[in-house]
């Protein structure tokens, strides 16, 4: 149902923005929503932002580009989007592998959320652009990539900041003309 | 004063084309009626034909002045007979079966200039076509020059590499290609030449016979030939040839260019300081730091070391499997950054993750400062942080044949021995044992010394590459080869990531070929102790470990098929090619393995 077009999100933030009730779910009454969320309650007052559960189930369904977004909505949305456990589902989404033990590693390592932004985001990218040919990527060359680059920002122990190259592979180069 | 005579022979031509075509057939046997009133002879059936000589003996004329090649520009001034130029097609063969006879100092290529007859579709016009066209040069207009290296700058480095390698096998390989480049090429002059434009002559023609692949060729031979000047002692010659390889080298561009450099800087060297040049071994102050800081570079810009890793540490899980204690030690400690993906694949393994001790060894660092130490600190905070129970151990060695058993071992063993199960142990060594080979029996020594620990898993990666040949000439032929595919192969890399990138891409590139380059220096200019890039292949490698009495264990699928999603995630990454043979992983760029991933353990009947 959810697709990873979020066309459903400008509706969401504009009625959101106007503080009023939003209408349930996508795909209902179209053309109406705006009208009624404009005019004030509907019919059975049910408002998402009181869900936080339900919402970061939704979130949790998206790719990671369109969390990104979502998180641009409003403060609680926002909130709800930076949750480990929502980025967690969406790394497993696109990652296969990991076991029970999982949870704690990536999170002494960074953080799922960090781990989609510096491994497997720009992989998924960089799959996608070449021919990726069916190839999966799988949560354990993630993983490794990822420990490569948090061990390379320790410090040592005169603790200055290091910088981290290991990953500028996988990243788009940026032009700084 | 020759192009002049093409221009009117071309506009002529193109003139009878349109009008006066039909008068022509039948005047004379069909000789052309205005170039007849010049005082040239020549039938119009055969106009294209001589057109085309006549550019190619433009361009052997032009080339050979190219070459300095006096001597034969000298003997037509003097020695030739002045044919009557009225007949004007025998004169040019008469001319062009002369540039045959003095024949240029390289020898010919093995390339068959079969392809060119394709695209013209003229009759084949003999014999004395074939060597000369091997001196073709890139023609004065600017355009085709602009198209030529436009289209397939870097398939150059690539056949010319090729040619290198084979003798004959490889030139059934050369010449489709070459065929494929020719027909880019003639697919827009063609195109230009029907719209008439008589004004840029030579674009116009329907000759075009670019090639910067025939300097490159060029370059590959006058290497070869330096090399075995040296070779052969003979250091005027050699010394020669190194100033006109650096020329050549200037009109190629890309990988060719930069391997050509390396070379030739090579070559200097070892003609110009016989005596073993210091700053080619691992001593100096400078020469350490800055071989770490370009390690990083390679690192980081290209995926050998990080396949190296990632196959290595797969082959060591699988072999850990079941292990409460693990000890694995390293002979080539650097940053560490092959630990870090270990730890966390063990912290992550079914079961739980075993406590792990680290033994790593290192060269020695002219600072005194304690680097091994710094590793080891920041390979424990790492390991605190996942909790994977770690210890370290740090060793400076000149060289591994220092290396005694009972210094590997530890003092540990001792005592926990009889209460706690023993050690597994895994030896890794990445581009270290080949070092080895320098010294008489240091090799042996080592492989007793890890055998003494009774490994569960020794891990092996090396050049697959035979740089270690008893001949000057058979090791640079190799080097040339093997360099040539390196260089091709982060050219390729670098160019696919960075359409926009500026700084990093190139910089990484450029401090992972300096990186090369110092291997190159020490294959092609040192000798001796001194030589200590004495690369070998896997079969190779294979003979040496039998005879000390390791088995090979197989390398299974899955590192296989995370090399793969690595490579895969390398932009330009298609050029990569992850093999298995025998149980061990090759990397390679196209059809070339580079560098292999081995595995071993202690051969069972030896026990």
């Amino acid at each position: 149902m959810y697709n990873k077009t979020p066309g459903w999100l400008p509706r969401f933030a504009s009625a959101t923005a106007e503080g009023s009730m939003l209408p349930e779910e996508v795909g209902e009454e179209e053309g109406e929503e705006e009208e009624e969320g404009r005019k004030g309650r509907r019919r059975t007052g049910f408002s998402i932002n009181d869900n936080v559960d339900l919402l970061a189930e939704i979130l949790g369904r998206l790719d990671g580009r369109s969390l990104g977004v979502a998180g641009c909505v409003c403060r609680l949305w926002s909130a709800v989007g930076r949750k480990d456990s929502v980025w967690e589902a969406v790394c497993h989404r696109h990652a296969a592998g990991g076991g029970g033990a999982t949870r704690s590693v990536v999170a002494a390592l960074g953080g799922y959320r960090r781990l989609y932004r510096l491994c497997i985001g720009p992989a998924l990218d960089r799959l996608a652009g070449s021919d990726g040919a069916g190839l999966s990527l799988s949560l354990s060359l993630s993983l490794s990539l990822f420990s490569i680059d948090c061990y390379e920002r320790l410090g040592g122990r005169q603790q200055q900041q290091q910088q981290s190259a290991s990953l500028l592979f996988l990243c788009k180069p940026v032009d700084v003309s | 004063m020759k192009r002049e005579r093409q221009e009117t022979v071309v506009a002529t031509e193109t003139e009878d084309e349109k009008g006066k075509g039909r008068m022509e057939a039948e005047e004379d046997g069909g000789v052309d009626e205005l170039l007849a009133a010049l005082g040239y002879k020549i039938r119009s059936t055969d106009m294209a034909d001589v057109a085309q000589k006549l550019e190619q003996l433009e361009m052997a004329m032009g080339s050979s002045a190219a070459a300095n090649d006096d001597a034969l520009l000298s003997h037509l001034a003097s020695d030739a007979v002045h044919y009557n130029p009225s007949d004007l097609s025998t004169w040019v063969d008469t001319i062009l079966s002369e540039f045959n006879a003095p024949s240029p100092p390289l020898p010919p290529p093995p390339l068959s200039p079969a392809p060119l007859q394709h695209h013209f579709d003229l009759p084949p016009a003999g014999t004395e076509q074939n060597s000369t066209i091997t001196t073709v040069d890139v023609p004065s207009g600017p355009r085709c020059q602009a198209d030529a290296y436009h289209l397939d700058p870097l398939h150059v480095p690539a056949v010319a590499g090729r040619i290198v390698y084979g003798s004959d096998t490889q030139s059934e390989v050369s010449p489709p290609s070459r065929d494929r480049k020719r027909m880019k090429l003639c697919s827009s002059p063609p195109s230009s030449s029907s719209t008439t434009d008589a004004a840029t002559s030579p674009a116009a023609l329907p000759v075009v016979v670019v090639d910067t692949q025939e300097s490159g060729i060029r370059l590959v031979h006058a290497l070869m030939a330096c090399a075995e000047a040296v070779q052969q002692d003979n250091l005027k010659a050699a010394d020669a040839l190194v100033k006109q390889i650096t020329v050549l080298a200037t009109s190629q561009g890309g990988a060719m260019r930069k391997v050509a450099g390396y070379f030739a800087e090579a070559l200097a060297r070892r003609l110009y300081r016989p005596q073993p040049a210091r700053n080619l071994g691992r001593s100096t102050l400078d020469f350490a730091a800055f071989d770490d800081m370009l390690h990083q570079y390679f690192y980081e810009s290209c995926p050998y070391l990080k396949f190296a890793h990632f196959t290595a540490n797969q082959a060591i899980l699988e072999a850990f499997a079941g292990c409460r204690r693990v000890h694995v030690v390293d002979f080539g400690m650097r940053e560490g950054l092959q630990w870090p993906a270990l730890l966390q694949a063990l912290a992550l393994r079914p079961g739980g993750p075993p406590s792990f001790r680290l033994t790593g060894i290192g060269p020695p660092q002219p600072d005194h400062s304690d680097a091994l130490q710094e590793v080891g600190w920041k390979l424990a905070q790492f390991a605190d942080t996942i909790r994977v129970d770690f210890r370290y151990r740090g060793f400076v060695a000149a060289s591994l044949a220092d290396l005694e058993p009972y210094m590997l071992l530890g003092p540990d063993a001792s005592d926990r021995d009889s209460e706690e199960e023993p050690e597994a142990v895994a030896v890794n060594s990445v581009f270290e044992l080949h070092r080895l080979l320098a010294r008489q029996g240091a090799l042996e020594k080592v492989l007793g010394t890890i055998r003494a620990m009774r490994p569960r898993i020794v891990t092996v990666v090396e050049q697959e590459a035979n740089h270690n040949g008893e001949t000057f000439l058979e090791r640079f032929t190799e080097a040339l080869h093997y360099y040539s595919t390196m260089f091709d192969s982060l050219e390729g890399g670098v160019s696919a990531a960075s359409d926009a990138a500026v700084g990093g891409g190139r910089r990484d590139q450029a401090m992972s070929e300096v990186y090369l380059g110092r291997q190159i220096c020490n294959v092609v200019a040192c000798e001796g102790a001194d030589r200590t890039e004495r690369h070998e292949a896997l079969a190779q490698w294979r003979v040496r470990m039998g005879r000390a009495g390791f088995e090979p264990v197989p390398i299974g699928s899955n590192a296989f098929k995370q090399a793969s999603m690595l490579l895969a995630l390398f932009a330009g990454g298609d050029g990569y090619r992850v093999e298995e043979k025998d149980g061990s992983l090759t990397l390679g760029w196209h059809t070339r393995p580079l560098i292999t991933t081995s595995a071993w353990r202690i051969a069972s009947a030896a026990c």
